[in-house]
């Protein structure tokens, strides 16, 4: 389940932001929640129409693709802030990704009566034919005399207000559900990830045409067809210049495996660190400029697209699978993060690949602790499987699996000249 | 004769609500003087710690202070007051309070035949809140609906029962002017209470 929450706010220093970062931290294992800033957005003005705004286009993108949306809301003048108001305005002029989205509402406030007008009012504008979200009814919760409740951490300090927001953000998933379930019959929803294309039959602005891109030399006809620069020519970067040598230099002296895949799911780059024997993921430099139909077993197509397409709607931005089977002393894995441009456009997939168990065991080593079986956690050990992607629950899966007791194949084999991307669709 | 604000809840610059004011100021032109305000251009309110508040804002207020009363017109965005609006009324009770006590009346024209019965109800609740504690008319909503249709070329309400009616609110609040005056008692406490709001009760 992914959820987006927002703190309707645009001050430093705010309980509102305090609680949402709480809900997210201490929840993680009910559900996935990714905190969107507004402090970007500016106020609405229809004649200065900024729909198309990187910092605009952020939120709509996210919003679009979550679940469901939490918002946090102060109380001013008996109201929501003008800051908060002015998104909802952007949100409801030109585009609408609350249109049906299942949003709940809490609040923190220094006083006995909490937030409870600017609620009530959020609700309104929210419920406004030209926002149209769906607002979680009753379940109000209102956290009052905010300047006691949390400790120096951030985190709710009595335990009985922590058990009561928890079993209302249990209960607004079931709502998330409902609803989304009810757009899905609606027709709401549609099976996009289908329409991924995996032969890279589109094109786009960086697309380099008339080069074969399945052919083993693709990179370096590519090269020469666009004049790309090599060598010791400089490159100009976010922040700093180096030479193509220098990047070459860097990037294959991470101590990951680096895989660029474009937005028009063309495979067109990876550090090559080592020779493709010794890889976690062995990749061939023939490879390069294939289209990703190509470069995986035809099995794992299906989930390919799944997590393509997530991650190019942002219904999610990251995308993490295990490699099982390579016992003890391994544990290797796939991470997929979608890239954006500067307008929040989504550009392609970075993917990385890396064997975490050394890490964990210099910190083991290193802090005087060893592995134990966590007896009370709720292994969610067919991770492969998809009918369960909506409660993957991650960070109380992977823990054991150390010992071994994966022994499901992941639908994913390691070997081979194929990538690694599996057709788990777990996120 | 008496002194009015006019605030214009919208920075669009072709409104309808900023008419219906500019309408108000000629239509009363030889009963009171009605100067329009526009709530555009502040800075997004983010509650600053020093409380310094903006120039403009400290402008508007002190315009607020010197009149007898403030007319607000209001679009409705979302069934409720446009941020621009309440944006300005944020900075214009952090701090400073120029509305305290001040009689206001509300206006609203819009696009649809609801008027802005939602966003007036918004407005009014917001007017009510301890930061703000303006006088509000009470039983005066004034909507104006269909307003393509309501103005003509020259800019003035065609419809004569609107005019007639928006006649008798402004005479009722000259009157409610007038009685709030009358309404001393509250005043010295509302002062004192008011300066002790501070940063947290924007919570």
């Amino acid at each position: 389940m992914k959820l987006v929450g927002i703190a309707g706010t645009v001050e430093d220093k705010s309980y509102n932001k305090i609680l949402l970062q709480f809900i997210a931290n201490h929840f993680s294992n009910l559900a996935d929640i990714e905190i969107l800033s507004i402090d970007d957005i500016p106020m609405f003005d229809q004649d200065n129409d900024q729909t198309e705004s990187g910092a605009i286009q952020y939120l709509n993108r996210k919003i679009s693709g979550a679940d469901g949306v939490i918002i946090a809301t102060p109380e001013h003048n008996h109201t929501i802030t003008a800051a908060l108001k002015s998104v909802i305005e952007w949100l409801s002029f030109k585009v609408h990704p609350f249109s049906n989205k299942p949003v709940m509402i809490v609040g923190a406030s220094y006083y006995e009566q909490g937030s409870s007008r600017a609620q009530l009012n959020l609700r309104q504008i929210l419920e406004a034919p030209g926002v149209n979200a769906i607002v979680f009814p009753g379940n109000e919760f209102l956290l009052a005399n905010v300047k006691e409740a949390f400790d120096d951490n951030g985190r709710l300090k009595d335990e009985k207000t922590t058990a009561f927001l928890q079993t209302t953000l249990q209960k607004f998933l079931r709502f998330v559900k409902v609803i989304n379930t009810m757009n899905q019959t609606a027709g709401g929803h549609d099976d996009a990830a289908g329409s991924e294309d995996l032969n890279s039959k589109g094109k786009i602005s960086t697309t380099i045409e008339g080069v074969d891109m399945t052919a083993d030399d693709w990179g370096e006809k590519a090269a020469e067809k666009v004049n790309a620069v090599e060598g010791n020519t400089y490159v100009k970067l976010d922040r700093g210049i180096l030479t193509v040598d220098q990047l070459n230099y860097f990037l294959n002296s991470m101590p990951i495996e680096l895989t660029y895949a474009d937005s028009n799911n063309q495979f067109i780059y990876y550090n090559k660190m080592s020779s493709t024997k010794k890889m976690l993921a062995p990749r061939r430099p023939g490879q390069v400029g294939d289209p990703l139909s190509l470069v995986h077993p035809k099995r794992a197509i299906q989930g390919v697209k799944s997590v393509i397409h997530a991650l190019r709607t942002g219904k999610t931005d990251m995308v993490k699978m295990p490699v099982p089977g390579n016992g003890p002393d391994k544990y290797i894995m796939h991470f997929y993060k979608a890239m954006h441009d500067e307008k929040g456009e989504y550009v392609g997939i970075n993917e990385f690949v890396l064997d975490i168990m050394p890490i964990i065991k210099w910190y083991l080593n290193k802090t005087g602790q060893k592995l134990a079986a966590d007896p009370n956690a709720e292994v969610d050990a067919n991770t492969g499987a998809s009918s369960k992607d909506d409660e993957a629950d991650n960070s109380a899966t992977d823990a054991d699996t150390s010992a071994s007791t994966h022994d499901e194949p992941e639908a994913e084999a390691s070997n081979g000249d194929t990538d690694a991307t599996t057709g788990a669709s777990e996120s | 004769m008496r002194k009015f604000i006019g605030l214009v809840g919208t920075n669009t610059t072709q409104s309808t609500n900023r008419q219906l004011l500019q309408f108000m100021k000629r239509h009363f032109v030889k009963q009171a003087e009605l100067e329009l305000i526009e709530v555009s251009g502040l800075p997004m309110f983010n509650k600053p710690q020093d409380m310094k508040v903006p120039e403009r804002a400290t402008e508007i207020a002190k315009k607020i202070d010197a009149s007898d009363g403030v007319i607000i017109s209001t679009p409705e965005y979302d069934h409720a007051v446009p941020a621009v609006l309440m944006n300005a009324l944020e900075w214009l009770s952090y701090g400073i309070h120029p509305l305290l006590d001040k009689p206001v009346m509300i206006i609203g024209a819009s696009f649809g035949s609801l008027g802005t019965s939602r966003a007036q109800a918004h407005l009014r609740q917001m007017l009510d809140s301890p930061e703000i504690s303006a006088r509000v008319m009470p039983s005066s909503e004034y909507l104006v609906g269909h307003v393509l249709e309501a103005f003509d070329d020259k800019g003035d309400l065609t419809d004569k029962d609107k005019v007639e009616q928006l006649d008798a609110l402004f005479a009722d609040f000259q009157q409610f002017v007038e009685i709030s005056k009358e309404l001393w008692h509250t005043v010295k406490v509302d002062k004192k209470e008011v300066q002790k709001l501070g940063k947290e009760d924007f919570n």
